[in-house]
């Protein structure tokens, strides 16, 4: 089973040196990593370990200093910043910690956001948009605006928002950062459910270890450097 | 993304903040305002000025005029400079001459009842005098063949004075009783014998008075002896009834304003003082002028005065167009500062929509939308604004000037189009560089928790 499993983000000794003043901090230092389609992997670390920084360079918003990041087959350090924002347009799904919801639009419209940047007609990508709502569990939220909606509510519609691209890879930026552990632990689940549902990868980053066991492989960054693997698929299927 | 999607983005954007919109398009809208007004203005004055000069004898005429008259009699070549019908057709011939005729211009004494008055009677070709656009009140335009008869100017009646009182038109202000129309009016012809029968009392010699004749009416030219016009002091005739009628009265004398042989002979054609020459455009008329005096005619035309008039206005524009654009400059600067201002706000959103994968053009287009709206917005009220201004400025303007100034601001088609687009394009162009800065902001700045 594992033979079979196709790479989809391969990290070759990745470097990332920030210049401060007269020092160089090595915000990541050497990382290599490879993650396999249908996974959800967890990026953890304590802050300034370089896990944000990571999860920037996966996703093609800071250029690294040194090293290779290919993406389903592209190399994202040889990308102009158009190229990237396609890349994006077409490959990515992201969820912030604040959600990041745009406060003038409704959630209907929130979702079909990246489906506009795409260039889709208006009735499809509503039509979508409210299909992805139903899936995160929001029929009665889709005319509210992000303030008149909960935390959690918010964040399901970023996981929706997220999805609705069909997206190759869904990273999530400390997803529950601003939620209680409650409501968190329901988004992580509902992110798990459609995930696995769709079979799509998916890269989060987060400083909770708790939070970090809701994933197949656990990575734990240190002083940027990826220092343990930890491999939950086995003990998952034992659970289930 | 659709071309529909990013202006209504940006339509609601502008809509988020409606005060600080209104407020800059408020900029917009009084610096286009204030360029429409003012080149308006100068329009308007220019055209009046136009108009003016059209009064004056027209945009398009040229008056001929030889030289012999005032010049030296004694040279011999004094006699090939004047204007015979020859002289006419040759400067009928010359390229863009619409209409040359001969004037053959007589000062005629006529009398009805106890009024007198001079007549300037200009003899002219049936071809001008129907193509001089003048405006009939009654009766007809001297017709061809049918003997002399007189088409009267509006103003000719105010040459009348009573011969018993001496009340002039100039002093009493009241106009003589003289019907020119219905009343047969008695001319002189032969104006030197009339004055001398009259003075010839007491040295012997006695000069009998000339004959009278009645010269039937065929018109009378529109307008109230206020309304100056180029003709409107002037008595028309038909030419060729007029040298015939001439012919008859003096025979074998030299008529008066005809030149005559060393004898003291007249010659068998007639000379002419001016001839009267209509060009097709106005931007012939110092080409032809300068042709004929290159045939060694005087040659006067409005030309100068009315290019002299142009670059005035020009000149006024300019200046009135100028203090405008500092207004619409000012705009232009509030524009980029709302727009920067509104950059700053949204540079976590803008954040998003990139990281969400929106096409950085798009960006830089949305902005360019949103200014450009502003622009749009302001130019169209600001020409609302400025239309209603002019009708204020005219109706004003036209009162106090007692109906002299029509329309001292006009604002035609051509500018309200151009004022449009400048106002769009310099809201874009302001918009320009903050487009390009939110183009270039860090999609960072989205993940950054604060």
């Amino acid at each position: 089973m594992k033979g079979t499993k196709e790479p989809v983000i391969q990290v070759k000794n990745l470097y990332k040196i920030f210049k401060v003043g007269n020092t160089k901090v090595r915000a990541l230092n050497g990382v290599d990593m490879t993650i396999y389609k249908g996974e959800f992997c967890a990026i953890v670390g304590t802050s300034g370990s370089g896990k944000s920084t990571m999860l920037n360079m996966l996703a093609g918003l800071e250029k690294p200093t040194k090293g290779e990041v290919i993406i389903a087959g592209q190399h994202l350090e040889k990308m102009n910043e158009n190229q990237l924002v396609k890349f994006r347009r077409e490959k990515v799904g992201f969820i912030f910690q604040s959600f990041n919801l745009l406060g003038t639009m409704n959630a209907i419209e929130n979702v079909a956001l990246p489906l506009t940047f795409r260039g889709m007609d208006k009735k499809t990508r509503e039509a979508k948009a409210v299909k992805m709502l139903k899936l995160v569990g929001l029929p009665k939220h889709m005319k509210h605006r992000p303030n008149e909606m909960s935390g959690g509510q918010q964040q399901r519609v970023g996981v929706a928002r997220a999805l609705v691209l069909d997206p190759e890879i869904i990273f999530a930026d400390e997803p529950t950062g601003n939620l209680d552990s409650n409501t968190s632990a329901e988004v992580l689940n509902l992110m798990r459910k459609v995930v696995q549902e769709q079979n799509q990868t998916m890269v989060m980053v987060t400083h909770d270890n708790h939070l970090a066991g809701f994933a197949d492989r656990i990575f734990h960054i240190i002083d940027g450097k990826i220092v343990k693997v930890e491999d939950r698929s086995e003990y998952k299927e034992e659970e289930e | 993304m659709k071309y529909f999607d990013l202006l209504r983005m940006s339509a609601s954007n502008l809509l988020r903040r409606k005060l600080r919109t209104a407020l800059t398009v408020l900029g917009v809208i009084i610096g286009t305002a204030s360029i429409v007004v003012m080149v308006s203005l100068g329009l308007g004055l220019r055209k009046s000025s136009l108009e003016q000069i059209e009064e004056y004898g027209g945009l398009t005429t040229i008056q001929v005029s030889s030289n012999a008259y005032y010049g030296d009699s004694s040279s011999s070549d004094s006699e090939q400079q004047r204007i015979d019908d020859k002289v006419v057709e040759s400067i009928a011939s010359i390229p863009h001459v619409e209409i040359a005729s001969p004037i053959l211009e007589m000062n005629l004494l006529a009398r009805q009842g106890v009024y007198e008055g001079w007549l300037w009677v200009r003899g002219m070709s049936q071809e001008a005098i129907q193509k001089m656009d003048m405006e009939i009140k009654e009766g007809e335009l001297p017709p061809a063949g049918e003997g002399l008869q007189f088409f009267y100017g509006n103003q000719v009646i105010t040459n009348f004075y009573n011969a018993k009182t001496n009340d002039y038109y100039w002093e009493a202000e009241e106009a003589p009783d003289v019907d020119l129309m219905n009343t047969p009016i008695f001319v002189i012809f032969d104006t030197d014998a009339y004055y001398q029968s009259r003075s010839s009392d007491g040295s012997g010699q006695t000069v009998s008075p000339p004959k009278k004749y009645i010269i039937p009416t065929s018109g009378l030219m529109a307008g109230d002896l206020e309304d100056y016009s180029e003709n409107c002091n002037y008595v028309f005739a038909d030419i060729d009834a007029l040298k015939a009628q001439l012919k008859k009265i003096f025979k074998n004398k030299v008529i008066p304003g005809q030149p005559s042989t060393k004898s003291g002979k007249p010659y068998k054609e007639f000379y002419y003082e001016q001839v009267y020459v209509r060009v097709d455009s106005m931007d012939h008329v110092q080409e032809v002028q300068q042709e004929i005096q290159n045939m060694g005619f005087n040659a006067y035309s409005n030309a100068e005065w009315m290019e002299q008039t142009q670059s005035q206005m020009g000149m006024i524009q300019m200046v009135l167009g100028g203090i405008g654009a500092v207004s619409l400059f000012v705009a232009a600067i509030g524009i980029a500062n709302t727009m920067m201002m509104s950059i700053y706000e949204r540079t976590k959103e803008i954040g998003i929509i990139k990281v969400l994968g929106c096409d950085l053009r798009n960006i830089r287009s949305m902005f360019l939308l949103e200014a450009g709206f502003i622009g749009f917005f302001g130019g169209l009220i600001g020409l609302i604004l400025s239309e209603i201004i002019s009708l204020v400025i005219n109706s004003v303007v036209h009162t106090a000037s007692e109906g002299y100034y029509e329309h001292l601001s006009f604002i035609p088609i051509w500018l309200v189009l151009i004022s449009l687009v400048f106002a769009v394009l310099v809201g874009m162009a302001a918009g320009f560089f903050p487009a390009l800065r939110a183009m270039k902001l860090s999609p960072l700045a989205a993940i950054r928790n604060e």
